[in-house]
């Protein structure tokens, strides 16, 4: 049997029947190891959070199969929801009670005894930065400090595997930032996570791997890196001299395609990618050209996305419809 | 600080293996809707003027009607209906606070709860009692206020309090049942028809030998008579197991009918 804490295998979860039926999750095959932060990335709709409800347990298959720290989620729920700890899309919480309430609820709730329940919520309280706001509602709290608490509450049991849902969904560059950090601290710790987001920066700083999903499809899978490079080499741009150009451009013609850029800038896909951009200053040193300013542009999750799904995702969580509205489609 | 605070799958858990002791949940439910009425004190208020409200009106526009059916107070025969019919206020509370839970989330934290599924059911029902006996006990001192006869003695009371816990458990199990189904405010407002419905085809303004017609068919068969009977019997004459019985039984019966709706819609929310 293999070791990994989350594998899905064909997984299908319907909505309605007859005509009016939805495949949200249309046949999903997923493999997520030990230790890995894996994301899960797709624009609303596509999927992302129907996967993680079957995952989690909250609601079963319709088809396939999925085990969860080598538990059926179908089978054998209860030992998945001991194992898992989930923060879902919306901070579960209840604004009329106060971070510490909340706290010993979750712990009754998976039955840890009343003396550790106190240590271990002073613990998280400390850990996600609220034992100040321990004793204050929630209700009063900042979009941030609700999701650092659903974060602590996700934590109470020590769960092995991390469900997030979606974890910034709405919270400022800074309160993000604090949570990627407790993300991947709690990654160093052990913690296999897998994390949904419709942000390609989320994914791209915090996934070991990620798998795109749209319309209820995984459309690629792999590591961040791999995945780009697999679109196409990455562009070293590079300024120089008018009077060099000519010798700059054919320079950078021995280490691949020339390609349009802007007046006054050179481009070229590094067919060795961008391990080459040592060789080239040398290249160009050695033919007397003065380089001004170098920029080196790897190809983005968006390009992956798009070249996997016809369309952009880039600012497409701005828009309130599903991608199957269509009007996200467009040329790349 | 730097101390490890999660496992992987080979370390131990502070989970004991067995989950959330589904006794201990459902406490720590009860606790939790006692905590939101003390905080939200405003959504609980209605609860105990409603029945008192009633009681005092019932009393004064019906009160000579049921005198001439041989009733000595008013206050006999529309206590034990106002304590079962406050009662069963809670169940909209529970219905309530269920879709408040549903919409912000707050319900799937506890279905991913390795706890037994009952313990998510009667957690709120118990909270429905813990709601319902501020509003029952206010109903019997005005009842004591109002001059209400007492020959059954103190078990009189005692039966007023085991059908009004009763109500409240079933109607709060019903309302659990209807709301895992629907999803929507739409449940609460069924609960509180299908509430009325059965409390007032029942023998809740005039006894069972003054009706007549479908009025009478219906308040026999209706357990709610049933239920009434042996709330009442106390304030009305002697307590006998004959007046007794049927209370129970139809508690039981609607008790077992109504934890099972509620059961099974909470299975329904996972297909």
């Amino acid at each position: 049997m293999t070791s990994a804490p989350i594998i899905a295998h064909g997984l299908v979860r319907h909505f309605g029947s007859g005509d009016n039926t939805v495949r949200a999750v249309d046949g999903v095959d997923l493999q997520v190891n030990q230790g890995e932060i894996f994301g899960f990335l797709g624009p609303n709709g596509a999927g992302k959070s129907t996967t993680v409800r079957v995952l989690t347990t909250l609601l079963k298959p319709s088809a396939g199969s999925a085990t969860v720290a080598g538990f059926d989620v179908a089978t054998q729920a209860d030992q998945v929801r001991r194992s898992i700890g989930v923060a879902l899309q919306d901070a579960a919480i209840d604004p009329l009670m106060t971070g510490r309430e909340l706290l010993d609820l979750q712990s009754v709730l998976y039955g840890i005894p009343k003396t550790r329940a106190r240590e271990r919520g002073e613990e998280l309280l400390e850990r996600v930065g609220l034992t100040a706001a321990a004793d204050r509602r929630v209700g009063t709290y900042s979009g941030g400090m609700r999701r650092r608490l659903d974060l602590a509450l996700s934590l109470v049991h020590e769960p092995s595997v991390l469900f997030l849902d979606e974890p910034t969904t709405g919270l400022d560059p800074m309160s993000r930032l604090t949570l990627w950090e407790e993300v991947r601290r709690l990654n160093r710790e052990g913690t296999t996570v897998l994390l949904t987001t419709q942000y390609l920066e989320e994914a791209d700083q915090l996934a070991d791997r990620i798998a795109i999903i749209d319309h209820g499809k995984i459309v690629r899978e792999g590591v961040p890196r791999d995945l780009k490079s697999a679109v196409g080499a990455p562009t070293l741009l590079i300024d120089v001299d008018s009077t060099h150009a000519e010798s700059a451009r054919s320079v950078l013609a021995r280490f691949g395609d020339l390609r349009p850029t802007s007046e006054g800038t050179l481009g070229v896909g590094l067919a060795q990618g961008a391990e080459a951009v040592a060789s080239v200053i040398r290249s160009l040193d050695e033919a007397g050209v003065h380089v001004r300013h170098l920029e080196l542009n790897e190809p983005s999750l968006d390009d992956v996305f798009a070249e996997a799904t016809g369309y952009r995702l880039e600012g497409a969580e701005t828009k309130s419809d599903a991608p199957a509205a269509g009007a996200r489609r467009g040329p790349r | 600080m730097n101390t490890s605070l999660v496992n992987d799958t080979s370390r131990s858990s502070v989970v004991d293996g067995h989950g959330g002791r589904p006794l201990s949940v459902s406490g720590a439910l009860v606790r939790r809707t006692l905590l939101r009425v003390r905080r939200m004190p405003a959504a609980f208020v209605p609860s105990i003027v409603m029945p008192v409200f009633q009681l005092i009106a019932f009393s004064g526009a019906f009160g000579a009607a049921v005198r001439l059916a041989g009733v000595k107070n008013a206050m006999d025969w529309y206590v034990p209906l106002n304590a079962v019919q406050g009662a069963s206020f809670g169940a909209m509370g529970v219905s309530f606070g269920l879709i408040n839970d549903m919409q912000t989330g707050f319900f799937d934290r506890l279905l991913m709860a390795p706890t037994k599924r009952w313990a998510l059911i009667v957690g709120p029902m118990a909270g429905s009692i813990a709601r319902a006996a501020l509003p029952v006990a206010l109903v019997i001192v005005i009842g004591f206020l109002g001059g209400m006869n007492v020959p059954g003695g103190p078990l009189a009371i005692f039966y007023v309090a085991v059908a009004a816990t009763g109500i409240a458990l079933v109607a709060s199990a019903f309302a659990l049942g209807l709301t895992y189904r629907m999803r929507n405010m739409g449940a609460a407002t069924l609960t509180q028809f299908a509430i009325f419905f059965t409390i007032f085809l029942s023998t809740s303004q005039v006894p069972l030998s003054n009706m007549a017609g479908w009025l009478h068919a219906v308040a026999r068969v209706n357990p709610m008579t049933n239920v009434l009977r042996l709330a009442r019997q106390g304030l009305l004459g002697d307590i006998t197991w004959n007046d007794t019985w049927g209370g129970l039984l139809a508690i039981a019966v609607m008790l077992f009918v109504s934890c099972w709706f509620a059961l099974s819609g909470l299975k329904s929310l996972e297909k």
